[in-house]
């Protein structure tokens, strides 16, 4: 019954679904009030995965199969019949708006299934405050699907929705619906390599119990699950086979939960986990829909590019396939053997354009070339005798004679010169040249994109591109703080640049400040080797660690008095039996927090942060007494430095924090210069073994170490000439 | 795709209700992505969402003149079959309507004409045909094509091309020889009539194929240019409503087709034979039914995996899936299932046909659409068995609508074969698989017209060399390239 209105009101152009809606309201009550389906778009994903392309483009125009991703994310919402969209843009904003403008789903085009349609920029960082914005905006009145603009399946969503909609009639705290594909066990090319969402569900409700994610450099493969769970669900599964497409339906309670949530930043680790672990309190339920038909999933990174890519070949999206031409001035058919042909392609009498590929308009393939398995956009012109395999190759892209190209993305305009070598994950951005006889390393990305502000372009390497070349090696960005980049960010999927073998991961296992970049939060284990005499974590030292942080960070908002957060602190510790390096981790991670908090909502320098949160009334005794303990023992306070460097790893700014905290604490005479030296030799000692993420954060705290030797030296003369700039560094 | 009633995905049935309030451009939209995204798929769907829409597209033209509405359709039905060349259902229909349309038109003109000369009208020597079938059938798309070089008075030149005023239709081997005289012959009824003045305000033609206004009378005075242009305004007027009545009658035959075809089971199925069908199509199944009602036979049907099998055997167990029913849109679609109908009902796999085939007394086919060469576009699978059919000599009949009837004769036939998700066959779970093979899913098979013997459409039964004739009866030559404008002549 509910079908009614869509495709009405679609037709009929902007503004009805306001009026609709107060009709409608009438005796019925408001959960079977007829509703036009809403939809977010994420177009931005806040990542960094994509690059070198997305300096210059935005993800989601990026062309799989030779047709920008976001097309097959709206015609995945047009097939769903929703009517009212918001693509959430950060950066490139005006190309994805100025894309949208002229395309078939702009609403004033006549052939726009939606009633509105709009593109919200936004200056968010992360999902989360992409989120929270939304929700300030008070836009979605209903129930809509959170997507992301990278999202290809051509699933049929109706009984998902159907069912969210029943539970929710059932049960107003029955929030969201995530729609998950299974993957089957084994490998498969379409799952997340490296890092493995795990997913605890109750089938007999379809609820989603606990969420996490592993990944293969952690050191324990464990999953933490609360004892609670296993006595109240009689079945649960554990499932990592799942393909997790990133569709979720939503209510408006979504929103609430995250605007509440400020720290959450990523749907999944953060939201999903986070709201799923605070059950007790919240009493929200998250629910799966798992899918075993139909194709369902997101090109996230360069692998399930590839992988994806792979899929619209072998036709597993249907109808999504090029032959469909879904997009305006596509004339592809598809030939016998899996050739997608464009109207206007020429090919010469001897060259093989063979199995699972498509050609764009007004290509031409030299004689004796062979194509296979690739995908080749417009205009290009491809030589002749050249080898072209499982590449990717966008528009106008210009291949010499005799070249050979594996397993490679080559941007619009690029151009290869005569018999180069194109060694398999290579990434060649936007116009760059490589000149004749050039072999290109396997892993390279090179652009020619200017950085930096203002935009300089920067010089040409000519040792990458050779004589005549354009174009210079990428390199990462150290700040980034996505931490899957070490995963994500190559085509080719490989662990031997992250050095895993069964040695490194032993000593990750004996070495205890080696723990996980990513997943302190949830991963109490990660510790467990700093833990020498109190045992092994378990579960309910672990929801202590959560509710302390959480309890801390309230009395830090509030600015209140400390004395009552002290108590409240230690009677949770009582009851749980915390150990007192959780006590400390847990006091680490909620100052950490809350001075990132400081630092990047309201836009403080981290100095003050620091001093803001350690002036908090009573909160100098309470470090005193609680966080190092009475006795001020040296290796407690060591212990307390490594826990929040630890959690700093993680944060934006985690460096400059840790160097601003360090000097606020030894103003405060909370630790002294013995426990620094410690820490900072220990951190030393490890050498090429340190994690690296850890001694980024401990850079900057050099400056305050430094200045610690030379005062050491003529005789501390007191705490008068702090303020030298340690934080000037930033 | 497979979609619930109850949700938000469009489908047919959302289409067209939102034919009436939508504007027309959004609906030709529309209705493009719907076959893109195959939401829209098969043949009767298509047939009925594109004969909906034109009737939009005619009810909404702003009317100048015949040349124009012929074309504005041509352009429509361009890009609905663009979007989706494999349903060629949907040409069918557009092809139909044009047809339609250049017949009404020169059935006015005619009038017109006779208004005004009525002494000098030709007889020419028009081929008249129509459709052998003494059924009801869509009006006026059957009548016939005029020949240009009729000889004209030089006085008449003008009206050349509007010398036709056959109205009627008549058995196909009554063919007017050619005349010489100033007089014609129109059949009204059955009945050979001299065409004159006369005749033509008495006689009371038949009403599916004059329109309903009687033409106003100009006795012989010449035109002035205040008639004129008061008949332009009443003709076209009345023609408009012609042509929508004449795509309604389309409309009306998509939903009566299978019960027409059905009407002629019992000349077919005998008792006690043992019949092989395959998949579940509607046509096939109300067949059979109607045989049940008087006989008791044997029904074998191939499942048809990976593609048709859950709607086989739903067709089988007689639980219609909801899916099965918004595709086909039909009231009537709560049939009784097979096994209930008194048959026996034996169902197995493709892989068994060869091997059953030698007890197979009849094979009965359903199509997605039909050639002009006699060949057909069928479920995957269908090649098959007729091929079995042919080894064992067992006769292979194809039960199949006009309206599937397409006058194309593609090059390739390769090109006519949709291939669709391999997930049907291998699940998409299966990782080594899908990463290791290539797995295609023809969703259609076709049947070269050698392997067929008999059609029986809603007109009557035919043989495969035949199906050239109801092609010339049912579209206009001129007509049969119009989605391809490099190929007009």
């Amino acid at each position: 019954m509910s079908q009614k209105n869509t495709k009405n009101a679609a037709g009929g152009g902007k503004g009805a679904p306001k009026g609709k809606k107060g009709a409608a309201g009438g005796k019925k009550t408001e959960d079977e009030r007829e509703e036009t389906l809403q939809a977010v778009v994420l177009a931005d994903s806040f990542e960094t995965r994509f690059n070198p392309f997305t300096l210059e483009t935005p993800r989601c125009l990026l062309p799989l199969a030779n047709t920008p991703l976001i097309e097959y994310t709206l015609e995945f919402l047009a097939m769903s019949g929703v009517a009212d969209i918001y693509i959430y843009c950060g950066a490139h904003t005006e190309e994805v708006e100025r894309y949208i403008q002229v395309s078939k789903w702009h609403p004033s085009a006549p052939a726009s299934p939606f009633n509105s349609l709009e593109i919200v920029k936004t200056t968010a960082r992360s999902v989360g405050d992409a989120l929270r914005d939304l929700d300030a905006r008070d836009l979605i009145t209903g129930d809509f699907l959170l997507v992301h603009g990278d999202l290809v399946s051509n699933l049929p969503i109706d009984a998902a929705l159907a069912a969210h909609r029943a539970r929710r009639t059932a049960d107003k705290n029955s929030i969201m619906t995530m729609i998950l594909r299974a993957g089957g066990l084994g490998s498969h090319r379409t799952k997340s390599k490296g890092i493995t969402p795990v997913f605890v569900i109750d089938p007999t409700k379809n609820r989603c119990l606990h969420y996490e994610e592993m990944h293969s450099l952690q050191a324990n493969k464990y999953v933490n699950i609360d004892p609670e769970l296993l006595t109240t669900h009689t079945e649960m599964e554990i499932r990592t086979d799942l393909i997790d497409c990133g569709i979720d339906i939503c209510t408006p309670d979504v929103l609430a939960l995250w605007a509440e949530s400020f720290d959450y930043e990523v749907p999944r680790r953060h939201f999903l986990h986070g709201v799923l672990k605070d059950y007790e309190l919240n009493g929200k339920t998250i629910h799966t829909e798992i899918v075993d038909e139909h194709y369902a999933a997101r090109v996230f990174n360069l692998q399930s590019y590839e992988a994806v890519s792979k899929d619209v070949l072998g036709r597993w999206t249907y109808p999504l396939v090029p032959d469909s031409n879904l997009v305006a001035g596509q004339t592809y058919k598809f030939e016998r053997g899996g050739l997608y042909k464009e109207n206007g392609v020429i090919l010469a009498r001897t060259c093989k354009a063979g199995k699972r590929t498509v050609l764009g308009k007004d290509t031409s393939i030299g004689d004796g070339s062979m194509v296979s398995n690739s995908i080749i956009g417009r205009r290009c012109h491809i030589g002749k005798n050249v080898t072209i395999q499982n590449a990717y190759i966008w528009d106008d892209v210009v291949v010499g004679d005799g070249s050979t190209i594996d397993r490679a993305i080559v941007a619009n305009e690029a151009v290869i010169g005569k018999r180069c070598k194109i060694q398999p994950g290579s990434l060649l951005s936007y116009g760059v040249r490589i000149a004749d006889n050039k072999e290109v390393r396997e892993g390279s990305r090179i652009t020619q994109a200017k950085r930096g502000e203002p935009p300089v372009a920067k010089s040409t390497d000519t040792s990458i591109v050779g004589d005549g070349g354009e174009g210079y090696q990428f390199s990462e960005e150290e700040d980034s703080d996505d931490e899957g980049v070490a995963f994500h960010s190559t085509l080719v999927y490989s662990t031997s640049h992250l050095n895993i073998s069964n040695e490194s991961i032993s000593t990750l296992n004996s070495n205890f400040s080696i723990a996980s970049p990513t997943q302190n939060r949830s991963r109490l284990s990660s510790f467990a080797g700093s833990v020498s005499d109190d045992g092994d974590p378990n579960s309910s030292n672990e929801s202590f660690h959560h509710d302390a942080v959480n309890g801390l960070i309230d009395a830090l908002k509030e600015g209140d008095d400390f004395d009552s957060a002290k108590l409240e602190f230690m009677g949770l510790r009582l009851s749980n039996n915390a150990s007192d390096h959780q006590v400390r981790r847990a006091i680490a991670v909620a100052f950490a927090k809350r001075i990132a908090q400081l630092v990047e909502g309201e836009k403080l320098e981290a100095t003050k942060a620091a001093a803001k949160a350690f002036g908090a009334p009573g909160a100098d005794k309470f470090l005193k007494e609680v966080a190092i303990g009475t006795k001020n023992l040296e290796d407690d306070q060591v212990d307390f430095i490594t826990c929040l460097q630890k959690d700093l790893v993680h944060r934006g700014n985690g460096a400059i924090i840790l160097a601003a905290i360090s000097k606020e604490l030894y103003q405060m005479d909370i630790l002294e210069e013995e426990a620094f030296f410690r820490w900072w030799e220990e951190s030393e000692a490890l050498g090429e073994a340190e994690d690296k993420e850890m001694k980024r954060v401990r850079e900057k705290t050099a400056v305050l170490i430094q200045w610690f030797r030379d005062n050491e030296g003529d005789d501390s003369s007191g705490g008068s000439e702090e303020d030298e700039d340690e934080d000037e560094s930033d | 795709m497979p979609s619930l009633q109850t949700g938000y995905a469009p489908n047919l049935g959302v289409f067209l209700k939102s034919l009436k309030t939508a504007p027309l451009e959004s609906s030709i939209e529309n209705l493009i992505s719907l076959l893109k995204r195959r939401q829209i798929r098969n043949s009767r769907p298509c047939a009925i969402a594109t004969a909906h829409l034109l009737l939009r597209v005619v009810a909404k033209f702003r009317w100048t003149d015949i040349g124009n509405l012929l074309q504005r359709i041509q352009e429509v039905g361009q890009r609905l079959v663009e979007a989706q060349p494999r349903e060629m259902v949907v040409g069918n229909i557009v092809r139909r309507v044009l047809g339609m349309i250049r017949d009404e038109a020169k059935e006015d003109r005619t009038e017109d004409a006779s208004d005004s000369t009525s002494t000098s009208q030709l007889g020419s020597p028009g081929r008249e045909r129509s459709d052998s079938g003494d059924l009801r059938t869509e009006g006026g798309v059957s009548s016939f094509s005029p020949l240009r070089f009729a000889t004209t008075d030089a006085s008449n030149l003008s009206e050349a091309s509007g010398d036709d005023i056959f109205q009627g239709r008549s058995p196909l081997t009554s063919r007017p020889p050619l005349l010489t005289s100033h007089t014609s012959y129109a059949v009204l009824n059955g009945v050979p009539v001299q065409q004159s003045m006369f005749n033509l305000l008495s006689a009371t033609p038949t009403p599916s194929s004059t329109p309903p206004h009687s033409s106003p009378s100009h006795g012989k005075s010449k035109i002035t240019a205040t008639s004129l242009a008061q008949r332009i305004a009443t003709s076209t007027r009345d023609l408009k409503a012609e042509v929508i009545s004449g795509i309604e009658e389309i409309i009306d035959e998509l939903d009566q087709v299978d019960d027409q075809i059905a009407a002629y089971a019992q000349e077919h199925i005998h008792s006690n034979e043992v019949v092989l069908t395959h998949s579940s199509s509607l046509s096939v199944q109300k067949f059979l039914l109607k045989a049940a009602e008087k006989r008791k036979f044997t029904v074998i049907i191939a499942e048809s995996y990976p593609n048709d099998h859950e709607a086989t055997h739903a067709a089988v167990i007689g639980k219609v899936s909801s899916n099965l029913e918004s595709d086909e849109m039909s009231t009537e679609t709560f049939l009784k299932p097979l096994s209930a109908a008194g048959i026996t009902v034996i169902l197995m796999t493709d892989a068994t046909i060869f091997a059953i085939m030698s007890r197979v007394n009849k094979v009965i086919l359903a199509t997605h659409a039909v050639i002009a060469s006699g060949g057909l576009i069928a479920a995957a699978g269908a090649r098959i068995i007729a091929k079995a059919a042919k080894v064992h000599k067992t006769p292979v009949i194809v039960v199949s609508g006009v309206y599937k009837l397409s006058p194309e004769y593609p090059f390739e036939f390769e090109s006519l074969i949709e291939y669709g998700d391999p997930g049907n066959i291998i699940g998409y779970g299966e990782g080594a698989l899908v990463d290791h093979l290539e797995v295609d899913n023809p969703v259609y098979d076709y049947v070269p017209p050698d392997l067929v013997d008999l059609y029986i459409t809603n007109l009557g039964a035919h043989a495969p060399s035949y199906l050239y004739r109801i092609v010339a009866d049912h579209y206009k030559p001129e007509d049969i390239n119009f989605h391809k404008p490099e190929l007009q002549f």
